[in-house]
């Protein structure tokens, strides 16, 4: 149904992303702080248009734009995911002598782009949408001026990640070529007539394919991860490792939901995938064993878990993708939220030495750390084991077992490296004097959301996954 | 419906784990003596369980079952003869882990009172559990207080012992994580209804290859935590490293957790594949009684004596199991109760030597005997229980077990008996070196002797020792119904051998219940 309605919550956050960059101006330096409410005012109104929505099937645009459940979905994943990065932001950035108005726009700019790429079925509009992201994304990484790292990532992550568009772009042109159309179900609906010359099409799925690995950074394509994690300020990490990651993911899910049907070209595919995400699983977890620096840890875990998603591409098993997806956003940013506690003005504390005996020192940022590593590393009764139980059990179901079973001793090399932190928080004599300012009820309230989240979703996540699955099978099908 | 009582005897600790968190830290006493009150409950709790038991039925009972996440996976508890038994020793023995932490816990008492609290949550969650999937949380969750408990309260190596630790556990148990979801979806491709309830994949017939994948992922796993050589490597770190009361829980009981697994999982899953790897396995049991035995022999610390002692006694018990009759079986199992009394008993007497001493090496002990008679007296009967004399426990349950595999094979019954003479050899050669003998250090003569408190958790030990060394039927007839229904799934099964698949479709038929 064309309705303008669909257009709703991304007007919602593009007109707050203007909102907030006008409003800049007018304030003072010390009142910058509004500026985040007013963010989320917009944000809470983008998730309550987008919940108007459900199980609507709204579209927009002659169908450019369609708001199916899905997208309905990821529209509040990215709202809840953006409202965390703001809530986190908000004394980070005084702290560390970044308190810029604009990354409050920037990020608002940033999440409707993800909600472009994720409500549309267009590969153009998919690109738009991946644009807009990218290009504020590469100004949010370099948002500490002052820090050359900072600098270093963002140059990094734009040369790399304007190589990646143009890659996309590429793609879209062969396909294009092939099919005369950037419409996805018309190009998959190319794709499986036999009659029609494939290589063009295919070679232009490959290339697309690359574009988006490099936004979800699976290996090869993960190079810039850790040095851009590790620059940038740390919200901005945590909004790094699963915006793109879920938008990313949902495209590829968007394509892969009818493509396998295509008999032509699925094997190959199929295989280099599948090489793809063991390549993934353990290069990210093996190289995560000689970090030092949290954040290249965590930098190197995304990547793993990455892996670990596209095993659920592979087996078909979307909801559990999604319900990964979810998981994934509560305790990665509930980790980064903990490591953005263990620090004060001007300083932070980012090596594992500094993590010595901090669990005991301050409990409720030690704890809740811990749960969260825990979770990641996949242990019950968290969010992270059910993720990996659903998602595992759904390969093993697709006949994946050989994957699987790699898959499953990746996660046991990354228990090893998720509970050296707690090692060192827990059973390490404090070496470095470690003085936080814990007076950050904003980023507490994060905490304990993160806490819940992953508390709920790891003992009783009923109703989420009924949801989930009532929004993958309301997906067209075609 | 009546009152939940499986859940509440599992929970309450976890609920009690919980209250601790808002107890001030400062407030020492105030956890010590909640953390006793919670875990007396939940044994007054679990008594209620052991005398509504109906030993004539092999059911499970306090049957509890309410639907949770869909797709098969329910809330299920319930308790047979098998597992009652461990409950009962889980819920028995953590009163007495608490109290003989009281002083020996002098840092961090309430976080160390919380993780013991949620490690008996966790433990009697996987006794009583009835399905698969809740079996594996508690199986996988109750790693992390232990992990914690070594890693923190440990000794100067316990990083190193507490990661290996889990690490190994770990890697065993994913593997049976994978087994499982094989089971999940070949139970699915057999029926069309997803399930992993534990009694459905009783009724579930599976080619003998691919049972012989899914035996060896859930007997990895199993091997591992009870532990079997050659996977045994991990146990003397954890224990030396330990503190007292995790040593105890450790050896009591969690090792029961693995024999537990084979005789609920592996033994009645996979019979077929059972029948081949008997062999290997019945070997590698009695290398494990062997090698334990001599290992012992020479350890200097007396803790680890004790800790491969635990190797080899555990041996007997995995080769009771595989003697697959009523005598061995039983006998396992009583032998998993006697192991976990005596063997929590030694640890705690060595707890008392250390925390007087502060040394745990032989060499520095001698003539202890005249300064602490009484507890010279009490390790005389906990040492003498571990090495089975008539009218103790650890007897009945030796003499059972060696029939057992009697029965089955004569030569490994001969080998096996090793374990008793080996236990008499390096116990009561320690017991000298350390009990008897001249003086040799000046520190042993200001030993004082034991307190109330101490006499106050090993009595009711003592007492349970002597009860199961004279009157064994209490136990055994609670079990019977329950182990001969085990025994009558392993043998009397209807064995289809399909025809060889492709590994993707194994195959999976379904056998008619009558």
């Amino acid at each position: 149904m064309n309705n303008f309605a669909s257009l709703s919550p991304l007007l919602a956050t593009v007109g707050g992303a203007l909102v907030v960059l006008l409003l800049e101006v007018f304030l003072k330096k010390e009142k910058r702080d509004y500026l985040g409410f007013v963010s989320l005012a917009f944000l809470a109104a983008a998730a309550a248009l987008s919940v108007l929505c459900w199980d609507k099937n709204l579209t927009y645009f002659r169908g450019t734009l369609s708001f199916d459940n899905l997208a309905v979905l990821l529209t509040l994943f990215f709202c809840l995911a953006g409202a965390f990065v703001i809530l986190l932001t908000l004394r980070y950035m005084s702290q560390h002598g970044a308190n810029h108005g604009e990354i409050f726009a920037l990020l608002l700019l940033a999440l409707s782009g993800l909600m472009i790429m994720t409500s549309s079925s267009d590969l153009l509009v998919i690109f738009l949408g991946l644009e807009v992201f990218s290009v504020s994304s590469y100004a949010l990484a370099g948002l500490r001026r002052g820090e050359p790292k900072s600098g270093e990532a963002a140059l990094k992550y734009f040369l790399l990640g304007s190589f990646a568009s143009a890659f996309l772009v590429l793609g879209l042109a062969f396909l294009f070529g092939a099919s005369r159309s950037t419409f996805l179900p018309e190009i998959i609906v190319h794709l499986r007539m036999a009659a029609a010359p494939q290589t063009l099409a295919i070679s232009g799925v490959a290339i697309v394919f690359v574009g988006f690995a490099f936004k979800v950074a699976v290996v090869p394509f993960h190079m810039w991860t850790p040095d851009v994690y590790e620059g940038a300020p740390t919200p901005v990490t945590a909004f790094f490792s699963v915006g793109p990651k879920a938008a990313g993911f949902i495209v590829l899910l968007r394509v892969f939901l009818n493509f396998w049907e295509a008999e032509q070209g699925r094997q190959p595919f199929f295989w280099a995938l599948w090489a793809i995400a063991v390549l993934t699983m353990a290069v990210g977890n093996l190289a995560a064993l000689r970090q030092t620096n949290v954040k290249r840890l965590l930098a190197y875990s995304s990547i793993a878990h990455a892996g670990y998603l596209l095993v659920a591409v592979l087996a078909r098993d979307y909801s559990s993708l999604v319900f990964y997806l979810a998981a994934y956003l509560f305790m990665n940013v509930g980790a980064f939220a903990a490591v953005i506690g263990l620090s004060k003005t001007g300083t932070e504390y980012l090596e594992l030495d500094d993590f010595a005996g901090v669990g005991f020192r301050y409990p409720w940022i030690g704890g809740t750390l811990a749960v969260f590593l825990l979770s990641l590393a996949g242990f019950p009764p968290t969010a992270g084991f059910l993720a990996k139980f659903y998602v595992f059990s759904g390969a093993v179901r697709a006949g994946l077992v050989s994957l699987v079973i790699i898959g499953v001793l990746a996660s046991l090399v990354s228990v090893f490296y998720y509970l050296r932190v707690v090692v060192y928080m827990y059973m390490k004599e404090p070496g470095r004097q470690v003085d936080i300012e814990v007076d950050n009820p904003a980023l507490f309230l994060v905490l304990f959301l993160c806490l819940f989240g992953v508390l709920q979703l790891g003992i009783f996540p009923g109703n989420i996954l009924v949801v989930i699955k009532h929004a993958i099978s309301s997906l067209s099908v075609f | 419906m009546s009152f939940p009582i499986l859940s509440f005897v599992t929970f309450l600790p976890a609920a009690g784990a919980v209250l601790l968190i808002f107890v001030a830290k400062e407030k020492v006493k105030v956890h010590r003596f909640l953390a006793l009150a919670f875990t007396l409950v939940t044994l007054a709790a679990s008594l209620a369980l052991y005398f509504n038991f109906d030993g004539s039925s092999a059911d499970p009972q306090f049957v509890e079952k309410s639907g949770w996440l869909g797709y098969g996976i329910n809330y299920h508890l319930g308790v047979d003869g098998i597992s009652l038994w461990l409950v009962l020793l889980t819920t028995f023995l953590m009163p007495i882990a608490v109290l003989s932490s009281w002083t020996y816990i002098q840092k961090r008492v309430k976080e160390y009172l919380i993780f013991m609290l949620l490690l008996e949550s966790g433990i009697i969650g996987v006794f009583v559990s009835l399905n698969l999937f809740l079996f594996y949380v508690f199986w996988e969750a109750m790693l992390i207080p232990m992990y914690f408990l070594i890693g923190v309260w440990g000794g100067p190596r316990r990083v190193y012992a507490t990661l290996k630790f889990v690490l190994m556990t770990m890697f065993g148990s994913l593997l049976m994580l994978v087994a499982i979801f094989v089971l999940y979806s070949f139970y699915y491709r057999a029926t069309g209804v997803y399930s992993l309830e534990i009694f459905d994949f009783h009724k579930l017939i599976l080619n003998p290859q691919v049972q012989g994948w899914l035996f060896l992922g859930f007997a990895l796993a199993f091997a591992i935590k009870v532990p079997m050589f050659p996977f045994h490597t991990w146990l003397p770190d954890a224990h030396v490293e330990a503190p007292t009361a995790a040593s105890v829980i450790l050896a009591a009981v969690l090792l029961k957790m693995g024999t537990y697994g084979f005789l609920r999982f592996a033994l009645p899953l996979f019979p077929d594949a059972l029948e081949k790897f008997l062999p290997l396995l019945s070997v590698l049991a009695l290398i494990g009684i062997i090698y334990g035995g001599l290992m012992a022999l020479v350890q200097k610390d007396i803790k680890s004596l004790v800790a491969y002692s635990s190797v080899s006694h555990m041996g007997l018990i995995m080769l009771a199991v595989f003697s697959l009759n009523m005598e061995g079986v039983e006998g396992a199992i009583y032998q998993m109760l006697n192991h976990g009394l005596s063997t929590g008993a030694l640890f705690l007497i060595v707890g008392i030597l250390y925390e007087r001493a502060h040394t745990r090496l032989i060499k520095d002990f001698g003539g202890v005997s005249t300064q602490m008679p009484v507890f010279s007296a009490f390790f005389l009967v906990c040492m003498l229980s571990s090495v089975g004399l008539p009218g103790l426990n650890g007897f009945v349950g030796e003499v059972l077990c060696l029939y057992g595999v009697f029965k089955a094979s004569p030569l490994l019954a001969i080998l096996a008996v090793s374990t008793v003479i080996l236990a008499a050899a390096y116990l009561l050669w320690m017991y000298q070196r350390v009990m008897h003998g001249p003086v040799v250090n000046e520190k042993v003569r200001s030993l004082k002797d034991m307190n109330k408190r101490e006499l106050g958790y090993l009595i009711p030990i003592v007492i349970m020792m002597f009860w199961m060394g004279i009157y064994p039927q209490t136990f055994l007839r609670k079990m019977d119904a329950s182990v001969s229904r085990l025994l009558d799934r392993v043998h009397n099964r209807q064995k289809i051998f399909e025809a060889q698949r492709l590994p993707e479709k194994p195959a999976a038929v379904l056998e008619e219940k009558e």
